[in-house]
């Protein structure tokens, strides 16, 4: 296959016919997706940022499919205006895709190869999808090799992993209970290598740009937290920016599926939500460039598809703890009442007081019938 | 009618009874129930405290008022030996056993009040001591009371058991009466001297309440006002515990001791009320007798009971047993209420907050309370405690020496001291 | 028979008058001249907050910081999903409260926390030291080791805030300290509370420049401040903790305690300790007589024991 020179990315763009404004568009959308956590936008204008963007080189991608759905690759390509994942074709130089190229058979192996040797520790390599681990990686194979092969050797040439998906990030839908395939994630396997885990199922596509024009810009890949998730993208609850919020907070909640709190659009937490125990940005930036196409927008509770011990694990409709219980919108008052008169106590004091009486005017009352009036009786002689 | 010469057992009736039994089950069920407060804690499932009421039933009643109740030790034993009151010798064993198990349930009961009892041994190192405090001075000063002056005047009716019932042990007990004798009047004037510092000590704790402690009970003499209600307190106790005893085990009475108790009681409550009103009016609060609503029809029923009942005493009707009885219960009543008020009944907390004890807490109290009981009804039986004539003895001797052969309980001349 | 006036007053001289005299006389006199002298002063360094409702919004965001600064969990207890405390309790050291008018037409905030008082109930109450004041700051704070979960200092405090832990084994008692143990770790600079407020309604700093400040806002804004003083000034004896209000204090949760200090009420029953002089004065009076009665009282029991063979009993 013909050697593509790596053309930049300002070259590549005005090659692929968008306008300087697009490309601008496309800047200012990314600043505005990575405000904090990314040094590519930190302190920086979009104009800045574009400088910086256009004059880099086009950084070549490999892109793996293991066990997956595809769905991460079509949450890039179902972006509307502008075309962002046209936009996103054009910045990176996708040498390998299997959904995406033309070829197939033994020229795409060959794609595959050529890729790979010609951009030895050069190229970044994004995996979709869980890589099965039973039985010596048999239940995915590519080209007659088992995943796990694949991924350690093309893994081993690559400049840094970005697993893309809650399947290539630690298992996702394949490594649900019973897991019978011993699905795994990325970094399960290669341990070696700088890896940065995008969960979710999809994840946000802005979330993958970031990372990437991280890399091909500034050379290095954003700070990442404790699970290698970026952490522009993955500090914040779901529930710390769901616009649902004031209704939790409130004690305004939906009940069930259609009744009169879930048409009014109350917190969705009773209906299982899991927004209080997920990372991710979903609740800011939501899907297709489409205001509230997201889960929670369109009225169905958050089920914690980037979290490897909620998503597919805790079962949809549960309730979830809320670990860092913030004040409601309702106030102590100055002074509430403190106290309770339980009935059995009351019964019990009752009980021996009357007891205890009664038995007072009893004893007297007895004493009353051996009836001595002292001062009349007169003491024995001798008295001191 | 008799005359009260020295103090005789209760003989002929068996120590353990039905009622004795029932205490046994009531105590046992307190017990299980403390174990409950001390893995529990003392939160909402086991005690109605809660912040605002932080002394609930137990520092409030078993400490607080059973000790105020059980002051004869210190009230009759003033009389009879710094005044020299001959009359009130042989009714002392009553005030100081009344007194000894009064105290020591009321700090068992504090031993499991308290959040941290471990903490307590503290009260032996000085340099902690924070001097400013009232509690500090009830603690050191109950301890050092009940276990050491209160506790020793409470020995020579054990010294007695030890020399007539325990050959082996005769030697020891006489050794130890004979100690005692020469020190005697010192371990009584510890024995008076503590009792009134922490009395009063308990009277003071609620002037730290402030104006939270409504105007008829709060005093910057509430101290004196408290040690003087257990004056009479203690008076109450010793002559329902005598008169009880002719109910009980059908004891015969002294005239002129009872009419003494009864008048030094009738002396002291009079006092005492005189003062109380006087405070009040001193203080500018007269008017609030009639105006606090439920606290003043509080404050009238206390002075209804207990100047009432003391008015009642006074009279030739109150020289009639029964009616002496139901006169002295009354007073103690009124008496057990008064210092029980500024506490909890005539404590105004926190807007909103009432306390009542809950059952659990309701049931030990009580418990502990079975406690001192029982131990009376043992004591009295196997030791000598109530009153008796020196004929009652001989009486006793002759029964004693049918049932336990070899005893000698007469005829012992004087040793040379 | 009761004993003479003769013998009384022969038994008294004996015993105990001078001493009465001399402990009466040297434990009194000068207590009742420096009585007034006694009122407890904040030390130099002394820190505190000053709280101005009428800047306060409500936002609870120092209830949340404290929790955090103080690793508490926060109380869900009234419904499972929220921090709601309906009053401070032993996991919240301070709470946000709302005074409302029954028809809504007015409405203050309050922010509950200790007062830090300069001469504390709490502190005066407790019997080993398990409330103490640091001698720098002044802020007063729980030493577990000393106490004894007597809560004796629950009923002292005025305005009722240290709080016990009801439930379980070796119970707390929590309150605010300021954040002491974090500032003294170097953990951060100034409590939660006052770090994290939005409008600076509560801010932090030493008592005498908050009394500057808040007496500055009360002069810049004649009419606005609730009798034109600061609580706290004067309050209670004083507290490091002031407050300024719009609406009445007690409205708001801020009782009526007067000048005087909580301890002030138990002055006349220091002074009758003052040395013990009072008691080893009265102890040696009653040994006296008791003494002298006792001799006699024996005397009596060997000639009863004479007469019936019947052993004397003390």
């Amino acid at each position: 296959m013909a050697k593509i020179e790596k053309e930049t990315i300002a070259q590549s763009l005005k090659n692929a016919g968008y306008s300087r404004r697009d490309f601008l568009q496309l800047c200012t959308t990314i600043v505005a997706t990575a405000p904090m956590g990314l040094a590519l936008t930190e302190k920086a204008t979009p104009a800045a940022v574009a400088k910086a963007v256009a004059k880099a080189k086009k950084p070549s991608v490999v892109w793996l499919h293991f066990q997956d759905c595809t769905g991460c690759s079509e949450t890039l390509l179902r972006t509307s205006k502008p075309d962002v994942a046209d936009l996103i074709l054009n910045i990176i130089s996708l040498d390998y895709h299997e959904t995406l190229m033309v070829a197939c058979g033994k020229q795409a192996e060959d794609a595959l190869n050529s890729a790979v040797t010609e951009n030895v520790g050069k190229f970044v390599l994004v995996v979709e999808g869980s890589i099965p681990t039973k039985e010596q990686g048999i239940y995915m194979k590519l080209g007659g090799r088992p995943a796990l092969d694949v991924l350690k050797d093309v893994g081993s040439k690559a400049a840094a992993i970005i697993a893309i998906g809650s399947c290539a990030s630690w298992g996702g839908v394949p490594s649900a209970d019973p897991n019978p395939t011993g699905a795994v994630g990325v970094d399960s396997i290669i341990k070696d290598k700088a890896i940065v885990n995008i969960p979710g199922c999809p994840p946000n596509p802005y979330t993958l740009l970031g990372v990437v024009l991280e890399y091909a810009v500034m050379g290095k890949l954003p700070a990442l937290d404790d699970l290698k998730r970026p952490k522009f993208a993955f500090d914040r609850l779901i529930h710390d920016h769901c616009p649902r919020r004031a209704h939790f907070d409130a004690g305004r909640f939906a009940g069930q599926f259609g009744d009169a709190g879930h048409r009014e659009g109350y917190c969705l937490f009773k209906l299982g939500c899991k927004g209080p125990v997920t990372h991710a940005g979903c609740s800011t930036r939501h899907f297709n460039e489409m205001v509230d196409a997201w889960p929670i927008g369109i009225g169905a509770p958050c089920f914690g598809c980037t979290e490897k011990a909620v998503g597919f694990r805790i079962p949809a409709f549960d309730k979830v703890d809320v670990h860092l219980a913030t004040p409601p919108d309702t106030y102590a008052p100055i002074s509430g009442s403190v106290g309770k008169f339980g009935a059995a106590a009351a019964g019990l004091v009752g009980l021996a007081a009357g007891a205890l009486g009664g038995a007072t005017w009893a004893a007297s009352q007895k004493l009353k019938s051996s009836e001595e009036t002292i001062a009349e009786q007169k003491t024995p002689a001798g008295g001191k | 009618m008799t005359r009260w010469e020295r103090s005789v057992p209760v003989y002929g009736v068996p120590v353990i009874t039905r009622g004795f039994w029932v205490l046994c089950a009531l105590i046992a069920v307190g017990l299980v129930l403390t174990v409950v407060r001390e893995v529990v804690g003392l939160g909402g499932s086991v005690s109605g405290m809660s912040d605002p009421f932080a002394w609930g039933l137990w520092k409030t009643f078993n400490v607080m008022v059973l000790t105020g109740l059980g002051s004869g030790g210190f009230a009759v034993g003033i009389a009879a030996w710094v005044f020299n009151n001959k009359k009130l010798h042989s009714v002392m064993r009553v005030a100081l056993l009344t007194s000894f198990l009064a105290y020591s349930t009321g700090l068992a009961m504090l031993g499991v009040d308290v959040g941290r009892p471990w903490n307590f041994y503290w009260v032996a190192w000085l340099p902690t001591w924070n001097l400013h405090s009232p509690l500090l001075e009830i603690a050191v000063c109950m301890s050092l009371y009940a276990s050491v002056p209160l506790f020793l005047e409470n020995l020579p009716p054990l010294f007695e058991y030890l020399i007539y019932e325990h050959p082996k042990w005769r030697g020891f007990a006489l050794g130890c009466e004979k100690a005692m004798r020469s020190v005697y009047p010192f371990i009584v004037g510890l024995a008076y001297i503590l009792p009134i510092m922490h009395q009063s000590s308990l009277g003071a704790l609620m002037i730290l309440g402030g104006n939270r402690v409504n105007t008829l009970w709060q005093t910057p003499f509430l101290p004196l006002i408290y040690v003087w209600a257990a004056a009479f307190l203690g008076y109450n106790c010793v002559v329902l515990c005598l008169l009880l005893a002719k109910l009980a085990w059908k004891r015969d009475l002294d005239p002129s001791v009872l009419l003494e108790l009864n008048k030094l009681t009738v002396w002291i409550v009079y006092s005492w009320t005189a003062f109380r009103f006087l405070d009040i009016l001193f203080r500018g609060k007269i008017l609030h007798v009639f105006t606090d609503g439920y606290l003043s029809i509080l404050f009238w029923v206390e002075t209804a009971l207990i100047l009432g009942s003391a008015y009642v005493l006074s009279t030739e009707k109150g020289k009639k047993i029964s009616t002496m009885f139901l006169a002295h219960a009354v007073c103690a009543l009124g008496g057990m209420i008064y210092r029980f008020s500024p506490t909890t009944l005539a404590f105004h907390a926190k807007d909103g907050a009432t306390y009542f004890p809950s059952a659990i807490e309701f049931i030990v109290s009580i418990s502990f309370v079975g406690i001192a009981v029982l131990a009376y009804l043992v004591a009295v039986k196997k030791l000598a405690i109530l009153p008796g004539s020196n004929e009652e003895w001989l009486k006793m001797a002759k029964y004693e020496e049918q049932v336990k052969p070899g005893i000698q309980l007469t005829g012992y001349a004087p040793v040379e001291h | 028979m009761a004993m003479t006036r003769r013998e009384a007053f022969k038994t008294l001289a004996k015993g105990s008058l001078p001493l009465l005299a001399a402990g009466c006389v040297s434990t009194i006199l000068p207590e009742v001249a420096h009585a007034e002298e006694e009122k407890i002063e904040a030390p130099k360094g002394a820190l505190g907050l000053l709280y101005d409702a009428t800047r306060c919004v409500g936002c609870k965001s120092c209830m949340v910081a404290c929790s955090q600064a103080n690793d508490l969990k926060p109380d869900t207890t009234t419904d499972g999903l929220h921090q709601a405390p309906p009053a401070l309790n032993y996991h919240t050291k301070n709470i946000i409260k709302l005074y409302r008018t029954a028809d809504g037409s007015d409405h203050s905030y309050f922010k509950q926390q200790c007062m830090q008082c300069i001469d504390p109930g709490c502190m005066n109450a407790c019997m080993f030291g398990g409330l103490r004041k640091d001698p720098e700051t002044g802020v007063v704070w729980w030493k577990g080791s000393k106490c004894v979960g007597c809560r004796y200092c629950e009923i002292a405090c005025s305005f009722h805030i240290p709080a016990f832990q009801w439930d379980g084994f070796n119970p707390k008692i929590v309150k605010c300290e300021l954040c002491r143990d974090p500032i003294q770790k170097g953990l951060r600079k100034q409590p939660g509370c006052t770090e994290v407020c939005p409008t600076q309604a509560v801010i932090y700093g030493r008592r005498e420049d908050l009394l500057k400040e808040a007496k500055s806002r009360i002069a810049a804004s004649p009419g606005k401040y609730f009798e034109q003083r600061v609580y706290g000034e004067h309050d209670a004896g004083g507290t490091q903790v002031l407050y300024l209000s719009r609406v009445s204090f007690d409205k708001i949760g801020l009782p009526n305690v007067g000048e005087d200090s909580i301890p002030s009420g138990l002055k006349y029953s220091h002074m009758l300790y003052k040395w013990l002089a009072l008691p080893v004065a009265l102890y040696a009076g009653m040994v006296a007589f008791a003494g002298k009665n006792f001799k006699e009282h024996s005397h009596h029991l060997v000639e009863d024991q004479k007469k019936t063979g019947l052993r004397p009993q003390l």
